[in-house]
């Protein structure tokens, strides 16, 4: 079978010391920079990605793979133990895990990121392998309308991210897509709310606004008193998911892939949806959503498989076409073209053991990052006993650093500033932080999708309804609204008068 | 660094103590820059593009054998922003040493037109070292757009002025310039859909939610060859080598239409001349390596002859193109921003 | 249902109004065009009229039927510290250079804490300007002057 043979071309390129090395290298090194607070995923790669340009195409690439896989899993360590996502879909892994940690249960909540993305990557590893030139073509159906739908259905979605206030969640997901229309109109050139600031032409980094309301805004929280906080964090349940943990973390890892496999293949914008959709199933089907955003560990398995394996599928139009599905995968661009490879639809005959190679080593990688990183979870876990004094300059100081490094910008460094104070003073009034994360980043997706989907059709409206896959997204985001608002006034009603005791 | 007790504190603040020392001894001896020793330290090179972009790309095939030729190390850096222009800024303000060079393309010269309050003059406040490369432009449509010829295509876009679209990788990208031209060179104005790079543009045209765009091989030579795009013309004078079947314009029938996308050094205005006279001649070198020679075709284009990457030829190009593109672009009605 | 007032809530409830109304008086400096050919003002318009919305109806429910929430006390002292760390940062690290911007930044940041002695935040400042020097400078070799254009001579 032509699938087997190519499996084990992959796994003999993937396993020559020299390749398995780089993607140890790739996965080690993802992972250290990408934990340091103010330095997401994409400027991981940005940064780590000349490194890789001196070495063979096929190493490179699997060096590169591993340098994104260990950066995502580094910035969902940060995001549950001091509550510094670096991108949006740790912003959601955050919501339960850093929770988790407050309670003294970073051990298990690490674990069971660990363990959801290594089922997630082995899961999306193989759909990739078989089902790649299919679903690449079927994700070519989707156009800017059906774009703009997917986005709607997903903001719909996502106000299961909020516990308290459904009116809060929804203000701060509109004030998150006003934020994100900062800077460069890509429709016409207009510089929008820039001051004149050249360096805010391309928009607020997403890093400086999440550092802002989540890292700044907590380390403020925790200056009001910081008797409680010292106390709190030195108090370590215990290191692993006990076995009711293991128990509940088994469905979602696998609502999560399934979830995250599909929406990854979409080039428009469908990753960032992964970790959000899946979160909001997981609270949609829980038996008791109440202890979401209250430390339930399903809370963080779910998504963190559906983004792993959001990631790992992410590639497939990248391998089977030649088309980057979001920044990172233009990185990877780039990098084919440095090591003197075309990019295209004739990768995968004209290079055949580079593709398979690629797909087997991102199991490889995968596999390497659990065995990496379940061990060192004691190390990650003890860092949280450093004094409070000690830890929050560090916090601060590295976020400045990182989110200046990366294009050298101080306005990345004053956003930082402005948004830890909006964020300290919205979460003090009850407003949570990642709603206005999820609008941030799928605010320019929705304008952007809408106004293109209009222009193409020639101002055509109906578009969104006529072409069938938007319609029924839309169908989707309609029943979505309704499950969403049913029972919360139906809950209401008793939690009216339960307070009135 | 689980418990740090009072003993590792201490230890930290001993060689907290010597690093700030040892650092300011360091740095001293570096301080001074330019003159007859050039170069003495590492040189910078600024692309005011995304790392793994083309421009990029380019950047880093003649940075390693100008750095044998300079005998110093240098650094690719990339200060993205603006459609090139953060970065551009960047270099206009840095000292005049010959520490830090600036590789930008075809924007440089657009830029005055496009942006109301740039910052600097690209005239004024450069010294250009030499032009590196040209890249060709295809025009290409999604695989099932009906015209099959550059010819079709002309009756068909002027036919249908009003139901064509015509995408780019956004305001000021190297697609809009050319979609610019093509228009001009028609007298139709189409509908422009934007995309923010040209990766999600290409993506449309393979998936047929756009008709047509113009864009450089870089980036649709793999396309072409795999067919999942048409391809209709090359904008140069000569075909590429890459894709020899491809006509070019003046062959299939539209001279009007000629365009690449020119890339050039530059260092800060005030630079002494024999820096920059030593910066070209290692440019030069850099351009006759068989292997930057090699890597380049692979990419659909090839160095600019020795005579253009030159100061006098960069200075001359950039002169003409600033004013071929702002009337363009003021013809077309492009707002300033 | 009792009347129940909450600052928060009129507090928050503001904030989004005012933030909604600025991105709408600043929108509308741009071309709004069309709901069929939308100009760059539209789509921040439409949003930041329905911010300004929502936040009025938090306003309202703040005053009727507000959630309880303890705002607490402002830790004003941190808020400035912080908030000062950060701009020093952005303002100084080209021109002093990185070791003397991460050093006073360091050293504002742990001031924020009111517990904190004088003599244990320049230990945590020279600690963290050493450790950012070797992870930032010789470990990503981050490409900025361990002292700047201010403090060479």
């Amino acid at each position: 079978m032509d699938l087997l043979d190519n499996l084990a071309l992959g796994l003999e390129t993937a396993f020559q010391f020299e390749n398995l090395l780089y993607c140890l290298l790739g996965v080690v090194l993802g992972t250290a920079v990408g934990v340091l607070p103010g330095i997401g995923p994409t400027a991981t790669i940005a940064m780590l990605l000349p490194i890789t340009f001196s070495l063979e195409p096929v190493a490179a690439l699997i060096m590169l793979a591993g340098i994104y896989y260990g950066a995502q899993y580094g910035g969902s360590t940060t995001a549950i133990l001091i509550n510094l996502p670096g991108e949006s879909s740790a912003a959601v892994t955050a919501i339960d895990g850093h929770e988790m940690a407050r309670q003294g249960r970073a051990g298990p909540a690490l674990a069971a990121a660990a363990l959801g993305s290594f089922v997630a990557g082995t899961v999306a590893t193989v759909v990739l392998a078989v089902f790649a030139p299919p679903l690449a073509r079927a994700a070519l159906q989707f156009g800017p309308a059906e774009y703009f739908s997917l986005v709607v259905l997903g903001l719909i979605a996502s106000i299961a991210l909020a516990r308290g206030s459904t009116l809060k969640a929804l203000a701060m997901i509109a004030l998150g897509v006003l934020l994100g229309t900062v800077g460069q109109d890509i429709y016409t050139g207009t510089p929008r709310f820039t001051f004149g600031a050249r360096e805010l032409y391309g928009g607020l980094d997403f890093v400086s606004v999440a550092v802002g309301v989540f890292g700044v805004a907590e380390i403020l929280r925790n200056l009001e008193n910081e008797k409680t906080r010292t106390a709190m964090v030195r108090r370590i349940a215990n290191l692993w998911p006990s076995r009711e943990d293991l128990r509940r973390i088994v469905a979602p890892v696998l609502r999560g892939t399934g979830l995250g496999s599909l929406l990854g293949v979409l080039p428009g914008g469908g990753h960032v949806l992964a970790s959000f959709a899946s979160y909001a199933v997981e609270k949609r089907v829980a038996r008791e959503p109440e202890r979401f955003g209250h430390g339930a560990i399903e809370g963080v398995a779910g998504p963190e498989s559906a983004n792993n394996a959001a990631a790992q599928t992410s590639f497939i139009p990248l391998l089977t076409l030649g088309l980057p599905a979001h920044p990172v995968m233009a990185l990877m661009i780039g990098a084919f073209i440095v090591q003197g490879i075309t990019p295209g639809p004739n990768v995968i005959n004209e290079q055949p053991a580079l593709f398979w190679g690629l797909i087997a080593s991102m199991w490889i990688g995968n596999l390497l990052l659990v065995m990496l990183n379940l061990p060192l979870i004691g190390l990650w876990v003890r860092m949280l006993q450093i004094p409070y004094q000690w830890l929050f300059p560090a916090i601060v100081v590295f976020a400045a650093i990182g989110t200046f490094s990366l294009d050298l910008n101080a306005f990345d460094v004053y956003a930082v500033a402005v948004f830890g104070v909006l964020g300290y003073v919205l979460i003090k009034c009850g407003c949570e932080p990642a709603p206005l994360l999820l609008g941030f980043v799928l605010g320019p997706l929705l304008e952007e999708h809408l106004r293109r989907a209009l222009i193409i059709s020639r101002g055509d409206a109906t578009v969104f309804l006529t072409r069938p896959i938007s319609a029924t997204l839309l169908a989707l985001a309609v029943v979505a609204l309704v499950v969403a608002v049913l029972p919360t006034i139906r809950r209401k009603r008793e939690e009216v008068f339960v307070e009135d005791d | 660094m689980t418990n740090l007790r009072k003993p590792a504190v201490r230890l930290f603040a001993a060689v907290a103590a010597v690093s700030l020392v040892a650092a300011c001894a360091e740095d001293g001896d570096t301080a001074s820059g330019g003159g007859a020793d050039y170069p003495d330290q590492n040189i910078t090179f600024v692309v005011p593009f995304s790392a793994g972009g083309p421009t990029d790309t380019v950047t880093r095939l003649i940075a390693e054998p100008m750095s044998e030729e300079l005998g110093a190390q240098i650094v690719v850096q990339n200060v993205e922003g603006a459609g090139g222009t953060v970065g551009s800024g960047e270099v206009a303000g840095a000292d005049p040493d010959g520490y830090t060079v600036l590789m930008h393309h075809i924007g440089m010269s657009t830029a005055p037109a496009l942006y109301a309050d740039l910052g600097f003059d690209p005239m004024a406040d450069f010294e250009m070292i030499g032009l590196v490369t040209e890249v060709p432009m295809t025009i290409v449509a999604r695989a099932d757009f009906e015209p099959e010829t550059l010819e079709d295509l002309i009756d068909h876009v002027s036919e249908n002025a009003d139901s064509v679209t015509l995408a780019n990788a956004g305001i000021g990208a190297a697609s809009h310039l050319c979609g610019l031209l093509f228009q001009d060179a028609l007298g139709v104005s189409l509908q422009e859909v934007p995309y923010e790079g040209t990766g999600p543009a290409l993506t449309d045209l393979v998936g047929g939610q756009v008709d047509f765009m113009c864009d450089q091989t870089t980036n649709t030579s793999g396309q072409i060859s795999a067919g999942e795009v048409k391809a209709y013309a090359v904008t140069t004078p000569e075909r590429v080598e890459s894709l020899p079947e491809l006509p070019t314009t003046a062959e299939a029938g539209l001279p009007e239409l000629e365009v690449a996308v020119w890339h050039g050094l530059y260092v800060p205005a005030g630079t002494p001349d024999e820096v920059v006279q030593q910066l070209s001649d290692a440019l030069v070198v850099a351009l006759a390596d068989q292997g930057v020679i090699d890597q380049l075709a692979d990419l659909g284009t090839a160095p600019v002859p020795a005579e253009d990457a030159t100061p006098e030829a960069h200075r001359a190009k950039l002169e003409e193109q600033i004013e071929t593109w702002g009337e363009i672009i003021a013809d077309a009605g492009v707002e300033q921003s | 249902m009792e009347n129940r007032r909450s600052l928060p809530d009129v507090l928050s409830g503001a904030i989004f109004a005012g933030i909604g109304l600025a991105f709408v008086v600043a929108s509308l400096g741009y071309d709004v065009g069309t709901l069929l050919r939308m100009g760059p003002a539209y789509f921040p318009l439409v949003i930041g009229g329905l911010l300004v919305v929502l936040g009025l109806a938090i306003v309202v429910k703040g005053l009727v039927a507000g959630e309880a929430i303890a705002f607490g006390a402002i830790p004003w002292r941190s808020v400035v510290m912080v908030v000062a760390a950060l701009v020093f940062f952005g303002l100084t690290v080209r021109r002093a250079g990185f070791v003397p911007a991460v050093f006073v930044t360091a050293l504002l940041t742990a001031l924020a804490s009111y517990r904190i002695k004088p003599v244990t935040a320049v230990v945590v400042a020279a600690g963290l300007t050493v450790l950012s020097v070797l992870v930032f400078i010789v470990g990503l070799q981050l490409r900025l002057p361990l002292l700047g254009p201010w403090l060479t001579f």
